[in-house]
């Protein structure tokens, strides 16, 4: 079309389809495996749960007291058997989330403590209503790929809080939802929940709309509860990240090989009992890193670390084929300023560079203890603009584009061709609240900084009127499931 | 059967060669020059005004629509009666003196001739003396001027001080226009005014004119 080139064939020509960050490579990740296998199979790992001792013992492990040894060719084993994608679905079927290779997909806050109130600015205690707003912020945020409660919502018990927290994501939105599930009693009700918003466990099986993330409690320590909760959802064919908060320095060796040895450990305890229970059941490693900061004794999960470890962890788990989850998008800072929007920008860009299939976290301060829903709009921009810059460009005869340089001459302008009007949209990151403006114009607009621009764009989108996504039949299925947990947890 | 509300639905996608085709059909079935001109591509370059100001079309697009009324314009022009057609108004265009980035300009009179001015272009780094001497010969309502640079800008300083000079500054208007200047700029140098993009240029010459 805009071609004066003769047809032609070419032959071996290279392309690089998006920009990406290989850390480490095959060889590294391999001395990384060698050196975790041989922890497991040495020092081995605390496990409480008496169940998944006799099935570790069942399968060739050694078993001493809560300690259990994997030998290096189970793990093998495990590594090959447990699938290299898996696909999430939204509430209707349709795959939405394909965890597989280096496709990132981002998601919101979950796991905080306090939420940023929108009227007043202040920090305040999450409720249910801050559940059902980020689900339907979530659902209306163009780079949110799926949603999570921000975290357990005040006026329940809590060993039922992640479920009313739960509910309100079935209900307000169709994304695929990350649940924390601390055993295997709530897995199972959890499950429930969503097979009900789904038509079934046949279905929630097929096309997956909830994943469970159940945190590994202390290094290379498998409680009681954190392993009963695999083990139901290994049987059940439900999703789960086996998430491993670690602190370099603390809970893991300070230096940055050390901790991935430690945070790929503790994965392959989960992983193989997991293919232990079924084989091929689906597992996403997980990985909430950091250092300790010394001078204010807290661990930062804003900081470069936090996305350089996180990086490393992506790298490995794609060279043992397994999916990954980490977070960003997390500032330490406690209000919308400056360092939030670079923390943001090279938590998100660092996750997503290396290919991190999961990325939640989006849009907390204070290291993740506040989540603020003006922030996981900032978070959705800064993702677009990411999601811009990996995308990189098509290079082929029509955007090589000699035919309209030759037609535009030397000293022209490429304004007003065909040309143009059919690449400069695509070709182009469309800002919803990066501001362009000449400060006349910002100036007529109110003057407002981003975080202002980001609330007024929250406020804007939960103010449209809510959309029923969910039937009554099901709702009511939903809270009879609801009233069954008050009971039986 | 082309109709005129089609002819503007063209005029507004920037479809050239749909355009020249649907003027000369309207010709053919005996439309007069001026109506097609005034109840076709009129209106569909005033629509693309509204959504130009509104961000649902940009500059690239308001170009082809731009382009493609001229195509229709150049038809139906030779058939017009002398006085058929009242120019809005008569532009000066320069970019001045030291100043070498005219795209901005050239949009400018682009937008302008697709909304009935006529518009002298005199081009770029044009000296205030240059320009002078212009506004002498063609007699403009509006001198336009456009720079890029923080360094060229002052000229335009320069020519309005010339103008004054030459007593002819208070029979033109002036407005400007480019990346460095602003609405505090025109003022300080005494321009009648300052447009941040070439559709605002066309709205404030008619405010000026009017």
């Amino acid at each position: 079309m805009y071609t004066t080139k003769s047809l032609y064939r070419r032959a071996n020509f290279d392309i690089n389809q998006t920009i990406c960050w290989k850390m480490l490579t095959d060889d590294q990740c391999e001395e990384i495996f060698v050196t975790a296998a041989e922890v497991l199979e040495r020092t081995g790992a605390h496990i409480e749960n008496k169940e998944a001792q006799k099935l570790f013992a069942a399968n060739g492990c050694w078993v001493d007291g809560d300690v259990v040894k994997i030998p290096s060719s189970k793990l093998e084993w495990a590594v090959r058997t447990a699938p290299s994608r898996i696909t999430l679905c939204n509430k209707s079927g349709k795959r939405a989330v394909l965890m597989e290779t280096e496709n990132s997909h981002f998601g919101p806050y979950y796991g905080s403590e306090m939420i940023v109130d929108r009227a007043s600015g202040k920090q305040r205690k999450i409720t249910v209503n801050d559940a059902i707003d980020t689900a339907r912020l979530s659902e209306s945020l163009e780079n949110v790929s799926f949603v999570s409660a921000p975290g357990k919502p005040e006026g329940f018990r809590k060993e039922t809080a992640g479920l009313y927290a739960l509910e309100a994501l079935i209900l307000n939105s169709n994304k695929p939802i990350i649940q924390p599930v601390s055993n295997a009693k709530e897995a199972e009700l959890a499950a429930e929940m969503a097979a009900a918003a789904v038509g079934g466990f046949d279905a929630l099986r097929q096309n997956p709309y909830v994943v469970f993330t159940i945190n590994c409690n202390e290094p290379r320590f498998h409680s009681e509860d954190s392993l009963g909760a695999v083990m139901y959802a290994a049987k059940n064919g439900i999703p789960f990240i086996y998430q491993n908060k670690l602190i370099s320095g603390v809970t893991a060796p300070s230096a940055t090989a050390g901790t991935l040895v430690v945070a790929l450990a503790n994965n392959l305890v989960a992983l193989t009992l997991a293919q232990f229970v079924s084989e091929g059941a689906q597992v996403i490693a997980g990985g909430n890193f950091t250092i300790f900061d010394e001078k204010s004794g807290i661990a930062p999960f804003g900081a470069p670390e936090a996305g350089l470890i996180g990086a490393g962890f992506s790298n490995l788990m794609r060279y043992l084929r397994i999916p990954s989850a980490g977070i960003a998008g997390i500032s330490d800072s406690n209000v919308s300023d400056a360092q939030l929007g670079a923390e943001f920008t090279y938590g998100i860009l660092s996750s997503a560079l290396a290919g991190t299939n999961l990325i939640g976290g989006g849009g907390a301060l204070e290291s993740g203890k506040v989540a603020s829903s003006a922030a996981l709009a900032m978070t959705d921009e800064v993702m677009g603009a990411i999601h811009r810059i990996m995308g990189t460009f098509d290079m082929n005869e029509d955007t090589l584009a000699r035919g309209v340089i030759d037609e535009v001459g030397p000293g022209g302008n490429y304004l007003g061709e065909d040309h143009t009007t059919l690449f400069f949209k695509s070709e182009q990151f469309w800002p919803n609240l990066i501001t362009r403006k000449r400060i006349d114009d910002w100036t007529a607009d109110g003057a407002k900084p981003m975080g202002q621009r980001a609330l007024e764009y929250v406020e804007d989108l939960l103010g449209q009127p809510s959309v029923e996504l969910v039937n009554s039949t099901v709702a009511a299925e939903i809270k009879s499931i609801l009233a069954k947990a008050e009971e039986t947890l | 059967m082309a109709n005129y509300e089609q002819l503007a639905m063209e005029v507004l996608k920037g479809k050239k060669k749909l355009v020249i085709a649907t003027v000369n059909e309207l010709l053919a079935a005996g439309e007069k020059p001026l109506d097609i001109i005034n109840k076709g591509l009129i209106v569909g370059m005033s629509e693309v005004g509204v959504l130009f100001s509104q961000n649902k079309m940009f500059i690239p697009e308001v170009l082809m629509s731009a382009k493609a009324m001229e195509e229709g314009v150049n038809i139906v022009k030779p058939l017009l009666q002398v006085g058929d057609m009242q120019s809005a108004g008569t532009v000066l265009l320069a970019t001045v003196q030291g100043d070498l980035h005219d795209i901005g300009k050239n949009l400018v009179g682009i937008m302008l001739e697709s909304n009935g001015f006529t518009v002298i272009n005199a081009g770029k780094d044009v000296s205030p003396e240059a320009i002078v001497t212009l506004a002498k010969e063609h007699k403009p309502d509006v001198i336009g001027m456009s720079a890029m640079l923080t360094t060229t800008m002052l000229m335009m300083k320069d020519t309005i001080e010339l103008m004054k000079e030459e007593g002819i500054r208070d029979q033109i208007k002036v407005i400007i226009g480019g990346a460095p200047v602003s609405t505090d700029f025109s003022n300080e140098i005494t321009a009648d005014g300052f447009a941040p993009d070439a559709l605002s240029a066309v709205g404030l010459c008619k405010r000026l004119l009017a």
